[in-house]
């Protein structure tokens, strides 16, 4: 991909415009769907609150599955926003992509490989911070980098640093596939008129379906685990 | 894309900056989430699993109390019951006392108006006999007086006519 960007340099830190305007898109959206599915509660819950309660209750399920303690009580609130935001951020690029001069604005900000990979980097820096915090320092490395066998250090270290590599690299190529393909498919309507127009509207109500889908999962399976690596490392 | 990032040059620079705002901005998206959001949702959501609990204690509570009532009323009814059956004898029992009180009362006053009536008949009979038995004596001498003087002589008849005119005129 040839794609172009229009960055900006800050206190010698460069700033991409179309991956701040993509977070914060993304971060505006999270929030106001979710404060007004929060808006009115009442205790026999309706409509918008009932969807969020099933999304809270979805996420503490995750958490409670890997985390039943008292750590994955404090983990479920994470949990919940981490999943909210991947969530609309991989959907975000299906729906609206907003191209100025070859500089694509708005898209999903996870098909940026900076950003899983920092996402991942969070989750994977707190499991290693938990587990110290809850265990001890000893037992974390005993438990993290030398078990089963202390002569498997080598291995459980790679073992680390590609459970983290892994985490960010797996939701950065689904998003980043699912856009490139729809890309591709863009392409195609437009090589050869109405002839390709017609066959590649379909094609990509297909695909974008399938990248919906796709997206939900990728959200799941990164919260997932996120409380899984969180999970191993404190037993 | 890939470019920007693997191939990051001194020039070029990784997108750092991405990073940091990233990182910020979830900071920031969590804080007001938990404020506006989270925070409660889930308040609501314990509140309401409090409420639940407490709703199935009191409701096992008001479950017992009213099964102590239930056995409660039905003691007080059965005891009514008996009280009522007591009740019932007792004013049967009273009520044919009275009833044979009442008539055998009549009856003894009854009689002794009958016995007092037949008594006064009596009486009454006794006098109308007495004051007929005078009448018919005084009427027996009156027509024994009448046949007397008819068979008196022409003189005494004359004289006694006479006595008699001359009784007539003094009365």
């Amino acid at each position: 991909m040839n794609e172009k960007t229009a960055s900006f340099m800050l206190a010698g830190l460069k700033f991409d415009w179309p991956t701040i305007i993509s977070i914060t898109v993304a971060m505006v959206i999270v929030f106001v769907v979710l404060v007004w599915m929060a808006h009115r509660l009442t205790m026999k819950p309706t409509g918008k609150q009932n969807a969020l309660e099933m999304l809270i209750e979805f996420t503490n399920g995750i958490v409670d599955s890997n985390l039943a303690n008292k750590t994955g009580d404090n983990m479920k609130f994470l949990a919940f926003v981490l999943f909210s935001f991947i969530f609309v951020t991989n959907q975000l690029g299906l729906i609206l992509h907003i191209n100025v001069d070859g500089v694509t604005y708005l898209k999903s900000a996870t098909s940026d490989p900076l950003i899983p990979m920092i996402l991942a980097l969070v989750s994977i820096g707190m499991s290693h911070y938990l587990s110290v915090e809850k265990i001890g320092f000893k037992n974390y490395v005993k438990n993290v980098y030398l078990s089963p066998f202390p002569f498997l250090l080598p291995i459980n270290i790679i073992d680390q640093f590609t459970s983290f590599m892994t985490l960010g690299l797996r939701l950065f190529g689904n998003i980043f596939a699912g856009e490139v393909v729809l890309g591709l498919i863009w392409n195609l309507a437009q090589s050869a008129g109405i002839v390709t127009m017609v066959p590649s509207l379909f094609l990509a109500i297909v695909w974008i379906a399938f990248s919906l889908f796709i997206g939900a999962i990728q959200a799941y399976v990164f919260v997932v685990l996120t409380m899984v690596y969180t999970g191993e490392k404190l037993e | 894309m890939l470019n920007q990032v693997f191939i990051a040059g001194a020039s070029d620079g990784l997108a750092l900056g991405n990073m940091l705002f990233l990182l910020i901005a979830f900071a920031i998206l969590m804080l007001l989430l938990k404020k506006y959001a989270w925070g409660p949702v889930v308040k609501m959501m314990d509140d309401r699993a409090n409420k639940v609990a407490h709703d199935l204690d009191s409701a096992e509570d008001a479950r017992q109390s009213a099964e102590t009532l239930q056995q409660e009323r039905q003691a007080q009814l059965t005891s009514a019951r008996t009280d009522a059956n007591t009740i019932v004898t007792d004013a049967k029992n009273a009520a044919n006392q009275e009833s044979q009180k009442i008539v055998s009362d009549a009856q003894t006053t009854a009689q002794a108006m009958q016995d007092r009536a037949a008594a006064q008949i009596e009486q009454d009979r006794d006098q109308a006999m007495l004051s007929a038995k005078d009448d018919v004596a005084e009427l027996s001498v009156t027509i024994a007086q009448k046949i007397i003087q008819k068979e008196l002589k022409l003189d005494d008849q004359k004289a006694l006519i006479d006595a008699y005119i001359d009784g007539l005129g003094e009365k």
